[in-house]
C-alpha cells in the first residue's frame, strides 16, 4: 500500500473536463493570456492580411522608390517603389504556413520514426533508436542547408529541409515518452488481451504522449520560423518574386544605411511570431506541468519547506472546537491543539486536516491510523513543520517540549527540532541523498546543529550505526544509499534521527515498503531504541496490527479528525467508534474464518473538499442516525483520556438495517 | 478451466556477464480449478513467474504448459490473463472502463453484443453497469481493481494470475476485492495463480501454498498444511513475521540472524540459499555445514527444500478447494 496524502478532488472530476480545465487554466495565467492573445493576432494575420492588403503590396511605383518612413508608407517602400509595411503583413502568410510546413513534416516524420521501436519489436527498434540518436546528434543547421541542397534552392527544399532536420528531436521526444507509457501496466494489460502491437500504438500510447507532444510542436513551429527566416535571408528560401520575411529581411538590408525601418519592420514580425509561437508553448507546458501542485505538493522525501505557521483566530471557524486533550502527569512531549492544515483549492479551501488534538508524554509509543487520505501523514508533516507551500498550518497550540513552535521564525526552532525531533519516512530510498554517502550524511546532522568537528561527527555517525544494528557500521557508513537494503536504510533513517538526542521520534508508515520479515526488525529497533533513552514515538500506519503490537495509545484518523484516542490493547475487542471497529475488523489475520466473507467497510472516505456537516463517517456508518448527519460529534473525554467522537460510542450495530454494513455487523457480533 | 504448469523455468535478466537470475528451474503447477497462492519476499521472483506465464517475459530455461501443451502467445486474447497491483496504472487514463474491458473481449462479436458483454461482466464484479462510460480517474482504487478484473475474465482465460492485487489498495476495502476473486474462483472455478507478500490475504483465498525465496520454491503444500506444519525455516520466519494481536515481543533469534541482510539476488548464496539467514542452519549450528556446500533436494513434506526438513515423501498434491 502507499501512503497517498494525495487529495483526490482531481480524480472526481470527469477526465476530460479536467484536461480542458487545465487548457483553460493556463489562458487564464498572465502570460499565457498574453502569449495566445498574440499567437491569435499572428494567425488572424496570416488569414485576412493577403487578402486585405495584397493590392498595395504588389502595387510598383517607379517613382517612389527606397524611400524612407511617411505618412504615406509607414515603413518606406522598397526598390520597386512597393509599400513595405503592407509586404510585412502579407508575407505573413507565407511565413507562417512555411514554417507551419516544416513543424508537420518533422512531427510525422518524429512520430513516425519515434514509435517505430514499438511496432518493430526489439531488434527492429534498436536499429531506428541508434538512427535516431545519430541524427540528433547532427547540427540542425548543418543539416537544413545540406538538404537545401540536395533537394535544390526554392521553397520546397527549405520546407523538406527544415521539416527534415526537426525530426530528429521530435523523434527522440516521442520515443523517450513512448517508452514511458509502454511500460505502463495497462499497455502490458492490453497486450496480454490480444490487443496488436498497432492498436496499442493508436488507442493507448499516442493519446497519453499527446499533450507533451503538442507542446513541443509549438515550441517547434517558433524554431522552424526562425530557420526559415534565416534560410531565405541567405538566399536558400523563397525566391522571388514571392517573398517572406526572410527575403524582406535581405531586400531591406541592402538599404539599411539609408533607411533601417525596411530592414527592421520584417525582423520585428520574425522576433514577435517566434515569441508568441514560444511563449504560448512554454506556458502550456508549465500549465500542464503544474497540474499536480495540489496533490503531489507534500509528498514527504522532497525539499522540504517550512511554511509560516500561523495562530489561528479563536473564533470564525466552522468546526466544532475540539476537546483540550486532558490534564497529562509532567510536562508532556508533544502538545498540539486544535491542528489544522489548509490548501487552496479550485473551490475554495480544502482542510484535509481538522483540528486535532493530543499529547504525547515522554517515553509514550502512539500510534495513528486510518486509511489514505485520512490526514495522518499530513498531521506529522504539520507537527514537524514539514508542509509545503501553499498549505497552511494553524493550531491553537503547538508545543514540543515546552517550546511554542507557532511563535518565533524557523530560526528559533531549527537546532531544537533538529537534535530532539527525529522523522522517519516511508520510503528510505527517496529520503537519503544518492550521491552521498550514508555516514556523511548522518554526520552533517552532528555539524549543523551540534557544532562537531568533521571527524568527531563521522565517529558518531558509525557510533549510530552501531546501535540501530548496521552491521559492519565502520565499512558501510562509507557506502552509498543504493548499496544498502530497504531495511538496513530504514534503519540508517533511524540512526541519523538518533544523531542529537531526541525526545520523540515520528514514523510515518517506516514499513511499508518493506517485507514482513524485515518489517518486524524494524519494529524491534524501534522498540529498543525507545525503551534505551526513554524516547517518545509518533507511529504512523495503515495497519492497525503493527500499531497494536507497538504502541501504548492509538489515535484513530478519519477525514482529517481524530475519532478516537484508546489505549492499544483495547483496540482489538473494546473500541467504541464504530470506525475503529470496522477499521479492526476489515484487516485479514492468520485466524479469520474461511467460510465468512471478510468484514469490508462499505462506500468510500469522504472528500476533503467535501466535508459534510455532520459525521464524516455517517454515510458509512451501521449506527448512524439523523443526529450524526446533522450535527458533527465532539472529541469527548470519558475521564480516563479515552476519547471518542460519536453520538452513538459504544453501541453495537445489531438489528439496525443499513444496507452494505451487514458484513461489519455480523463481524463485530461475533468478535464482540 | 485448466491445468497451468511450469516445468524447470528460469527467467533471467539482462546479459550473460552481468546478470541474474529471478527465476531458477522452478516446477509449479497450478491444477485445474484450484487457487495457488505464491508467497515470498519482494525480489524472490514472484512478479517474474507472474510475467513469464502471461508471456510479458521470455523465458530463458524450461517451458510453460497449459493443459499439457506449451503456451502461445499468439494473436488474440492470450488464455493466460492477468490482473496487476497497482489499480492507479493498469488501466489507462483516457479510456473510459467500458472500452478498457471491451478491449479484451475477444473479436468478432458483434458492438450490440459487446456490450452486453461489457454489462454483464461489470455486473460480475459488483460495478453498475451503467457507469461503463466512467474514466478511471471517477474510480476508487477498489473499483479500479474491480475493472481490472473484469477485463482479465472478459478475455475468457483458462487461468488468472493476480499478482499483489490488494497490495495498492487501503485494508478497508482490501476485503471487497477479496471476497469477490473468492466468489468468481468459487462461481467460475477459474484456475488461479494468486500472489501475495501477505501470507493473511493468501491464506483467505489459496487452496494451496507456494513459498519461494530467492527465485526457488522451498515449499509448497495444502494450505492448511503449509501453514499449520510448516517444514522450511522460512516459512516458519514468514509466519512468525505477521504482525499479529498479542504476539509482540523480540524475536528469539540467534545473534547473526537476527540482523542478516536478505540476500542479493544478483549474487545469491551457494548451497541452500536460505543459510544466511537460517535459524537452523550453519549460523545456528556448527555442524550444519552441508547447508553452505549442497543444495537441498524437495524429497522432503510438502516438497520443502531443506537438508533437515521432515524427511518424508512428497505428498501428493490434489489441488481441489478444501
Amino acid at each position: 500500500m502507499t501512503t497517498s496524502t494525495t487529495l483526490d478532488a482531481s480524480a472526481v472530476a470527469p477526465r476530460r473536463s479536467a484536461a480542458r480545465a487545465r487548457w483553460l487554466a493556463v489562458l487564464r495565467t498572465p502570460v499565457g493570456a498574453g502569449a495566445g492573445l498574440l499567437l491569435a493576432l499572428v494567425l488572424l494575420l496570416a488569414l485576412v492580411a493577403p487578402l486585405l492588403w495584397s493590392g498595395e503590396a504588389d502595387r510598383i511605383d517607379t517613382s517612389d522608390v527606397l524611400q524612407g518612413a511617411s505618412a504615406e508608407h509607414w515603413v518606406g517602400t522598397d526598390a520597386l517603389g512597393r509599400d513595405v509595411f503592407a509586404r510585412v503583413l502579407v508575407a505573413t502568410r507565407l511565413s507562417i504556413g512555411l514554417a507551419l510546413a516544416a513543424t508537420s513534416i518533422a512531427v510525422v516524420l518524429g512520430l513516425l520514426l519515434g514509435c517505430a521501436p514499438l511496432l518493430l519489436g526489439r531488434r527492429g527498434g534498436r536499429l531506428v533508436t541508434a538512427g535516431v540518436n545519430i541524427a540528433v546528434a547532427f547540427p540542425g543547421l548543418l543539416l537544413a542547408l545540406f538538404f537545401a541542397v540536395v533537394f535544390g534552392v526554392g521553397m520546397t527544399g527549405a520546407v523538406l529541409a527544415i521539416g527534415f532536420a526537426g525530426a530528429p528531436a521530435f523523434a527522440r521526444l516521442s520515443q523517450t515518452l513512448a517508452a514511458g507509457i509502454a511500460d505502463r501496466d495497462f499497455v502490458s494489460a492490453a497486450r496480454i488481451a490480444g490487443v496488436g502491437r498497432f492498436r496499442v500504438l493508436v488507442r493507448h500510447v499516442l493519446p497519453n504522449i499527446g499533450e507533451p507532444l503538442v507542446v513541443n510542436a509549438t515550441i517547434g513551429a517558433g524554431g522552424a520560423l526562425l530557420a526559415f527566416a534565416g534560410l531565405s535571408f541567405l538566399g536558400l528560401g523563397v525566391q522571388a518574386p514571392s517573398y517572406d520575411w526572410g527575403r524582406l529581411l535581405q531586400d531591406g538590408l541592402s538599404g539599411i544605411y539609408i533607411h533601417p525601418v525596411a530592414a527592421l519592420a520584417p525582423g520585428v514580425a520574425i522576433v514577435v511570431a517566434g515569441l508568441a509561437f514560444n511563449l504560448f508553448g512554454e506556458a502550456v507546458a508549465k500549465g500542464i506541468g503544474l497540474t499536480t501542485a495540489l496533490g503531489g505538493g507534500f509528498a514527504p522525501g522532497r525539499a522540504l519547506r517550512r511554511e509560516e505557521t500561523r495562530r489561528r483566530a479563536a473564533a470564525a471557524d466552522q468546526t466544532p472546537p475540539a476537546t483540550d486533550p486532558g490534564p497529562e502527569p509532567g510536562r508532556p512531549v508533544l502538545d498540539v491543539q486544535d491542528l489544522s492544515v489548509t490548501f487552496p483549492g479550485a473551490a475554495g479551501p480544502v482542510r484535509p486536516v481538522r483540528g486535532v488534538s493530543f499529547r504525547i508524554g515522554r517515553g509514550e509509543a502512539v500510534g495513528v491510523v486510518g486509511e489514505s487520505g485520512s490526514g495522518k501523514s499530513l498531521t506529522a508533516l504539520a507537527i514537524a513543520r514539514l508542509v509545503e507551500q501553499p498549505g497552511e498550518v494553524t493550531a491553537g497550540r503547538l508545543r514540543f517540549q515546552g517550546a511554542d513552535l507557532l511563535s518565533g521564525g524557523d530560526r528559533t526552532h531549527r537546532r531544537l527540532l533538529g537534535t530532539s525531533f527525529a522523522m522517519v519516512f516511508q520510503d528510505p530510498m527517496t529520503s537519503f541523498n544518492p550521491t552521498r554517502r550514508i555516514g556523511r550524511q548522518l554526520a552533517e546532522v552532528a555539524q549543523e546543529h551540534q557544532g562537531m568537528s568533521r571527524r568527531a561527527a563521522l565517529a558518531r555517525a558509525v557510533d549510530r550505526l552501531r546501535s540501530v544494528r548496521v552491521p559492519a557500521a565502520e565499512r558501510r557508513a562509507h557506502q552509498y544509499p543504493h548499496e544498502f537494503s530497504g531495511g538496513m536504510r530504514q534503519r540508517a533513517m533511524i540512526g541519523m534521527g538518533l544523531m542529537g538526542e531526541p525526545s520523540l521520534i515520528v514514523a510515518d508508515e517506516p514499513t511499508t515498503a518493506l517485507d514482513v520479515t524485515v518489517q518486524r526488525q524494524v519494529l524491534d529497533l524501534l522498540a529498543a531504541v525507545r525503551a534505551e533513552d526513554d524516547v517518545a514515538l509518533l507511529l504512523i500506519s495503515h495497519d492497525v496490527a503493527v500499531v497494536g503490537q507497538v504502541c501504548e495509545r492509538v489515535l484513530v484518523m478519519y477525514a482529517g479528525r481524530v475519532v478516537e484516542d484508546l489505549p492499544a490493547d483495547r483496540l482489538r475487542t473494546g473500541a467504541r467508534h464504530p470506525y475503529t471497529r470496522a477499521l479492526v475488523a476489515a484487516v485479514p489475520d492468520m485466524d479469520v474464518d474461511l467460510d465468512q466473507p471478510l468484514p469490508v467497510i462499505p462506500g468510500r472516505p469522504v472528500d476533503p473538499a467535501h466535508q459534510p456537516p455532520g459525521c464524516a463517517y455517517a454515510p458509512r456508518c451501521p449506527l448512524a442516525s439523523a443526529r450524526c448527519t446533522d450535527e458533527d460529534p465532539a472529541l469527548a473525554d470519558d475521564g480516563t483520556g479515552w476519547r471518542v467522537a460519536c453520538w452513538h460510542a459504544g453501541e453495537v450495530a445489531a438489528d439496525r438495517d443499513v444496507p452494505g454494513a451487514a458484513p461489519v455487523a455480523l463481524a463485530l457480533g461475533e468478535r464482540a | 478451466m485448466s491445468e497451468l504448469r511450469f516445468e524447470g523455468v528460469s527467467v533471467r535478466y539482462g546479459n550473460r556477464r552481468r546478470g541474474m537470475t529471478a527465476v531458477d528451474r522452478v516446477d509449479l503447477t497450478v491444477p485445474d480449478g484450484a487457487v495457488v497462492g505464491l508467497v515470498g519476499e519482494s525480489g524472490s521472483g514472484k512478479s517474474t513467474m507472474a510475467r513469464a506465464a502471461v508471456g510479458l517475459t521470455p523465458l530463458s530455461a524450461g517451458r510453460i504448459l497449459l493443459d499439457g501443451q506449451p503456451l502461445r502467445h499468439t494473436s488474440g486474447p492470450r488464455p493466460v490473463q492477468m490482473v496487476f497491483q497497482d489499480p492507479y496504472s493498469s488501466l489507462d487514463p483516457r479510456m473510459t472502463i467500458g472500452d478498457s474491458v471491451a478491449e479484451a473481449v475477444p473479436r468478432g462479436m458483434r458492438s450490440a453484443d459487446r456490450r452486453q458483454e461489457v454489462a454483464r461482466l461489470l455486473e460480475l464484479v459488483e460495478l453498475d453497469p451503467a457507469r461503463a462510460g466512467a474514466y478511471p480517474g471517477q474510480l476508487s482504487g477498489g473499483q479500479r481493481q474491480r475493472v481490472a478484473l473484469a477485463r482479465a475474465l472478459a478475455a475468457r482465460p483458462q487461468v488468472v494470475v493476480a499478482d499483489e492485487i490488494t497490495s495498492a489498495l487501503d485494508v478497508s476495502i482490501q476485503g471487497t476485492v477479496l471476497n469477490l476473486v473468492r466468489r468468481l474462483q468459487r462461481e467460475l472455478g477459474t484456475s488461479m495463480l494468486f500472489i501475495s507478500h501477505d501470507l493473511a490475504v493468501v491464506r483467505y483465498v489459496a487452496s494451496e501454498i507456494a513459498v519461494m525465496y530467492l527465485g526457488r520454491i522451498v515449499e509448497h503444500g495444502p494450505a492448511a498444511q503449509v501453514l499449520g506444519d510448516p517444514q522450511h525455516p522460512y516459512t516458519r520466519d514468514l509466519l512468525a513475521a505477521v504482525p499479529g494481536w498479542g504476539s509482540a515481543g523480540p524475536a528469539t533469534a540467534p545473534p547473526g540472524v537476527a540482523a542478516a541482510e536478505p540476500a542479493d539476488p544478483h549474487a545469491p548464496p551457494p548451497g541452500c540459499r536460505y543459510h544466511p539467514r537460517c535459524p537452523i542452519g550453519p549460523l545456528a549450528r556448527d555442524d550444519r555445514e552441508v547447508c553452505r556446500t549442497t543444495e537441498p533436494t524437495t524429497d522432503h513434506r510438502h516438497a520443502t527444500a531443506c537438508h533437515f526438513a521432515a524427511a518424508e515423501p512428497l505428498l501428493q498434491v490434489t489441488g481441489r478447494p478444501a
